[in-house]
Parts: structure tokens; C-alpha cells; sequence
């Protein structure tokens, strides 16, 4: 029978949701800080439905709704950080994170 | 049978195809740039989702994340036209504080995923149930079960998703006190 094994999906998972939370920690651009949060939540959804695949029973399917409200979430998230990033930006000019510095100053 | 691996073909493909994506939201100069390399790393990982016998999500994924959300990134990215970071260098000094637990979590991760049974795989089996909309939809509003199902947190969602939308109205207006003021040129400011 055709497979595929469940740890090439995990890795996978892990090498996205790694790269995002690189891309949210090392880039000063906000943009690139939101995409970075879209890609980790990306990740742990493949992460729901290939666990969900091994399991039995009834879980298979709870698996399978858990990502419907990751989405919900992310799109919730999305909408407001970018609405957030939209007042910082008419506030300071500028999408480096550095900029937002007042409380230093 | 010819085609016994297609499913793992297919699999490797889309892997390699949202993995590089990933690499390009990591390293790409321009949003732009970016934002294109996340909707390939969504699109393939439909792929993978219809792949692993779930297509409700598949189809989600299409339509919510590579359509509506990446849409709305890539108009907010189109407004602020001068979003370019050509300034700051990619990896700096300070970078190494972010590359240090990003590196941490991955050893982490494949330390676990790697003490997983090596037995256990996702089988292409068409009698296997499906993540349909029939099944999810009885999953998520629970027909049939003693457990009402994810019903009241599915109305939760909803009020959530609500109060975004007038909070991010609320946040993108520029003048919150005057509401019916319309959008006159004033200065340049």
C-alpha cells in the first residue's frame, strides 16, 4: 500500500514552524514579522491533521476540526495586525522595528 | 502496481516546494517578495493536505489563507509602498539572540519526532474515513455523540472574528473622535 511515513510530515511541520519563528526573530520588518506567525500557524495545522491520520477511532476526525479554528484565528490575527501595523506606520514613518523605541528614549 | 509511490512523489514535491518557499519569507528583501513565497509554501501545503486524505482543510487553506489573508497582506504591502528594508542588514549581531532559540526548538523537535515509531505512516487508503465536509461537519456540531461536538466554541469563533473586524476598522480609522469626517487633503501629514 501506498504511504507516507508520519515523521517526513512532522519533520516537515518542524522545519516550517522553525523557519517562522526565525523570520519573526531575526527580521526588523514588520511585515516579515506578521509572515513569520502565518508560517508557524501553517506548520502546526499540518502537524494536527498528520497526527490525526494515525490515530483511531473518533480523534481521527478532532484532528481534523482542531486546524478550522487555528484558521479562524489566524485570519482574526491577521486582520488586526494588520490594522495595528497600518497606525504605526501613519505614527512613525517607518517599518523597522528599531523605530518603535520611544519608551528607551 | 506502476504507481505504488506516487503519494510519496508527490509528497517529496510539495515538501521541497514549501520548504524552499519557507527559506524565501526568511530571506527575501522586499514584502512583496515574501508575501509570494508564503502563498507557495500554502498552496503546496494544500497539497499535502489533500495528500493525507483531508480535503475540507485543503480547501480552507486555499481559500482562506492564499486567498483572503494573503490578499489582505498583499494590498496592505501594495498602501505602504515604501516598505523595503534595504537599511538594516539581514544578520547582524543582535540576529544571533533570535538564531539561537530558533536552532534550540528545531534540535528539540526532530529530537522527539526522531523517537516517534518509525512504524507509524499515513496509509493511502481509500476505505479510510475522509476529512470531508460530511464527517467534519458531524464532527464539529456533534451529530450522533454524547459531547454536543465544538458547536459553542464554533459560535465563539464567530463573536471572535466579529470583534477583529471592528477592531481593525476601529484601529485603521485616522481620526477616531470624528467618525463622519471625510478623507480631505490636509497637508501632508
Amino acid at each position: 500500500m501506498d504511504t507516507i511515513p508520519l515523521i517526513h510530515l512532522q519533520l516537515l511541520s518542524a522545519f516550517l514552524f522553525v523557519a517562522g519563528l526565525a523570520t519573526v526573530l531575526l527580521r526588523r520588518n514588520l511585515f516579515f514579522v506578521l509572515m513569520g506567525v502565518e508560517l508557524m500557524l501553517n506548520a502546526a495545522n499540518l502537524s494536527f491533521l498528520a497526527w490525526s491520520r494515525v490515530q483511531s477511532g473518533a480523534s481521527t476526525m478532532e484532528g481534523q476540526v482542531s486546524p478550522l479554528f487555528s484558521i479562524a484565528i489566524a485570519a482574526a490575527e491577521a486582520c488586526v495586525g494588520l490594522a495595528m501595523l497600518l497606525a504605526v506606520f501613519r505614527s512613525r514613518e517607518s517599518l523597522d522595528t528599531d523605530a518603535y523605541s520611544r519608551m528607551k528614549e | 502496481m506502476g504507481f505504488a509511490m506516487i503519494a510519496q512523489v508527490y509528497f517529496w514535491i510539495f515538501a521541497a516546494i514549501a520548504a524552499a518557499c519557507a527559506l524565501g519569507v526568511m530571506l527575501s528583501r522586499h514584502p512583496i517578495n515574501g508575501a509570494m513565497s508564503l502563498i507557495g509554501t500554502m498552496v503546496s501545503l494544500a497539497g499535502i493536505f489533500s495528500l493525507i486524505a483531508s480535503p475540507f482543510m485543503a480547501t480552507l487553506q486555499v481559500l482562506v489563507y492564499a486567498g483572503a489573508v494573503m490578499m489582505l497582506v498583499v494590498f496592505v504591502i501594495m498602501v505602504l509602498n515604501c516598505a523595503k528594508d534595504h537599511s538594516t542588514p539581514l544578520f547582524d549581531g543582535a540576529g544571533l539572540f533570535g538564531v539561537l532559540p530558533a536552532a534550540a526548538l528545531g534540535a528539540l523537535l526532530v529530537r522527539v519526532f526522531v523517537g516517534l515509531d518509525k512504524q507509524a505512516t499515513v496509509a493511502m487508503n481509500p476505505q479510510a474515513p475522509r476529512g470531508d465536509v460530511d464527517a467534519i461537519s458531524k464532527t464539529l456540531f456533534g451529530a450522533g455523540q454524547h459531547t454536543g461536538g465544538w458547536a459553542l466554541l464554533f459560535l465563539a469563533v464567530g463573536i471572535l472574528l466579529l470583534t477583529a473586524i471592528v477592531g481593525a476598522v476601529l484601529l485603521a480609522k485616522r481620526h477616531l473622535d470624528s467618525p463622519s469626517e471625510p478623507a480631505t487633503i490636509e497637508g501632508g501629514h
